[in-house]
């Protein structure tokens, strides 16, 4: 009997190809961004039903954590400026906060959530990019008064902080934080192989059948990309980079990203990327630790990262040298090989 | 009459069942399974995203399937025409002799493929283009 | 000068017999409509399988292999990727039933062989197909629908061997 189902096993073996490549994509324009969800070996119902609910949750996050539209952070805000105290009733938002502040003070301030004035200021609050520059007396007036999340302080759900110029922008944050969300969204509904892209800040959960996911990193001045490189399961890769939200002005170019101690756009990197490895908070770090990296002086870049535990990562400077750490080096497939002189590692 | 034509049947049918020995009807169970299992296995497929047309077994072209358009391709026999729309491919003229490859009709899910053999033109629908999965920026 | 003549016994005129009702049933199958042209349910198996089981295996391959030489020869496909398949199903098909014409008649009938048989019959061919003659694997997306085919034919077949050796008694 067993004789009989092992020689017709046999026979098939032979024939159970390697096509077989089960991928559901949704892409969709929600939370601000273009965002790409791949489900990979899950019947075609259950991967459409999954995908709706992680929409709905992106939907519900970027209402909770928008930086500027009406909600519970614009209330805060509000409150903050107007020297008010304010009652949260959200534990999520309580845990954010202080999530934001503890992350503020392991990149030492580089990272901080609190300078949504500055922002502001700058015209990144705003669906369209700035075209003008502010002026040096506002720029300063607002850096001299020094908000930080650290200013915030909540007991018994009761939020005050003692800097008024403190204005949270989590626009840092959410893409990170979403990405954590989802994930638990895909472990509590048992779906273990997934690739979520949020605005090109990836998470990947197990893998596409035998094969790792790959993700490839985008050139930051053409269409295209430049490298190919694994994400392992449950690792995430984030980027800081200057080519999608800035400002030109007199041909110079100023990056989103403010340097919350001069107030200004940091400048001299094109982008930053970092891959984190998993934990619980994998995404949202992926996210946030890319912004140090982008931000900090050339010489400085490895020190940050190190400090941050980061081992991988790459950064791409505005003289198109390439900083990038060794183990990030052993995994990157080029498809325009660097110049070797270009490449500063570790 | 047509009755006792039909009970006759049924019971030529029934004696011819009685023949059957129990190890023929596990033979026709694992066969039956063995069906049922490659049919899951090979037709569940979620729709495609490119049609990947080859000729000679060569590639010519990688197409999304997001799109409208007709392919005009020059083949051993003659000129082929395949269609692009709706998310779905099909031969729409061919010079060969059967026509198998127009009667197959319309291809939508991931691995399904049309094979015009006489003229070595074939499209199949793959899911994904690139080498990478998703890209970070 | 002595001339040699080819003798012939009774046991060639067997096999000559059933080869040809085997190629003529081949040819018919011939002309019967396939999804990948070529690819045959294989009914001149029943021929194979009643040489086997009313004679002996040796019997039957000659029987098997004839019809698969002389089929092609007179279609004109002799050589071509339509032989190969043709030969390879013949193969298989024997090849299985060499490992369980022996096993177990007490359980199984003949027609456990057929289905086997029938089964190895479109294995066979298939393999020559995606290794050969199309090799893309969108082609064993049509595996179900053969192996749907080679289990009717397997029945069918078998019952109708077992017929004709239980009620032919020459």
């Amino acid at each position: 009997m067993s004789f009989n189902k092992i020689i017709v096993s046999l026979f098939f073996c032979l024939i159970y190809g390697c096509s077989y490549d089960p991928i559901y994509q949704k892409k969709h324009y929600i939370f601000g961004t273009l965002v790409d969800i791949k489900i990979y070996g899950e019947k075609e119902e259950t991967a459409k039903n999954i995908s709706n609910e992680i929409i709905e949750e992106l939907n519900r996050l970027h209402q909770l954590l928008h930086p500027w539209n009406p909600g519970i952070i614009n209330d805060i805000n509000q409150a903050i400026a107007n020297d008010k105290s304010i009652y949260i009733n959200n534990n999520e938002i309580i845990n954010i906060i202080h999530d934001a502040s503890t992350l503020e003070n392991n990149t030492k301030g580089i990272f901080n959530p609190a300078i949504g004035k500055l922002v502001n200021l700058w015209g990144f609050h705003s669906e369209t990019l700035p075209t003008k520059l502010p002026s040096k007396e506002a720029i300063n007036s607002l850096v001299t008064l020094k908000p930080s999340m650290n200013n915030i302080s909540i007991k018994n759900n009761i939020l005050k902080s003692r800097n008024n110029s403190v204005q949270i922008d989590l626009g840092g944050y959410g893409k990170g934080y979403a990405l954590d969300q989802i994930k638990n969204i895909l472990s509590v509904n048992d779906i273990p192989n997934a690739l979520i892209n949020i605005g090109g800040n990836i998470l990947a959960l197990g893998k596409r059948g035998s094969k790792t996911w790959v993700v490839a990193i985008q050139n930051p001045r053409e269409p295209g990309v430049i490298a190919k490189i694994p994400l392992k399961p449950g690792w995430s890769i984030g980027t800081s980079g200057d080519y999608q939200k800035y400002l030109i002005d007199d041909e110079i170019r100023y990056s989103h990203l403010i340097n919350p101690f001069t107030g200004l756009p940091s400048q001299g990197t094109q982008s930053a990327i970092v891959l984190t490895p998993p934990s619980v908070n994998s995404g949202t770090l992926s996210d946030v630790y890319s912004k140090p990296l982008f931000i900090a002086h050339k010489n400085k870049k490895f020190i940050v990262a190190k400090s941050l535990g980061l081992n991988y990562f790459l950064i791409i400077m505005e003289d198109n040298s390439i900083i990038i750490s060794k183990d990030m080096m052993n995994e990157i497939s080029w498809y325009q090989e660097p110049d070797a002189k270009n490449i500063i590692t570790n | 009459m047509k009755l006792a034509g039909i009970k006759n049947l049924m019971q030529k049918i029934l004696l011819l069942i009685k023949k059957f020995k129990s190890g023929d009807w596990l033979v026709m169970l694992l066969f039956i399974s063995l069906i049922f299992f490659i049919t899951k296995y090979y037709w569940e497929f979620p729709q495609g995203q490119y049609l990947k047309i080859e000729k000679n077994n060569e590639i010519i072209g990688t197409y999304s399937l997001n799109q409208k358009n007709t392919f005009i391709i020059d083949s051993l026999m003659g000129t082929s025409e395949i269609i692009i729309d709706n998310n779905r491919a099909r031969f729409s003229k061919s010079p060969c002799k059967k026509q198998y490859c127009i009667h197959q009709g319309w291809i939508k899910k991931i691995n399904q493929t049309i094979i015009c053999l006489p003229n070595q033109i074939s499209i199949s629908v793959i899911g994904n283009k690139e080498q990478f999965d998703s890209i970070n920026y | 000068m002595t001339q040699s003549t080819i003798k012939t016994n009774s046991n060639d005129h067997k096999i000559a017999k059933l080869a040809a009702i085997a190629v003529a049933i081949s040819l018919v199958e011939f002309f019967l409509p396939s999804p990948i042209p070529g690819v045959k349910p294989g009914i001149a198996n029943i021929i194979i399988l009643y040489t086997i089981f009313k004679f002996d295996y040796q019997t039957g391959v000659w029987v098997s292999l004839i019809r698969v030489f002389i089929t092609s020869i007179i279609i004109g496909t002799f050589l071509s990727p339509t032989f190969f398949l043709s030969l390879s199903g013949a193969l298989c098909s024997l090849l299985i039933v060499l490992i369980f014409k022996n096993y177990n008649k007490k359980n199984f009938s003949l027609i456990s062989i057929s289905l086997l048989a029938s089964l190895a019959h479109i294995v066979g061919q298939f393999i020559v197909v995606r290794v050969w003659i199309i090799p893309h694997d969108g082609i064993l997306y049509l595996l179900p629908l053969f192996l749907i085919s080679a289990f009717i034919f397997g029945i069918v077949n078998g019952i109708i061997v077992q017929k004709l050796i239980t009620s032919k008694t020459k």
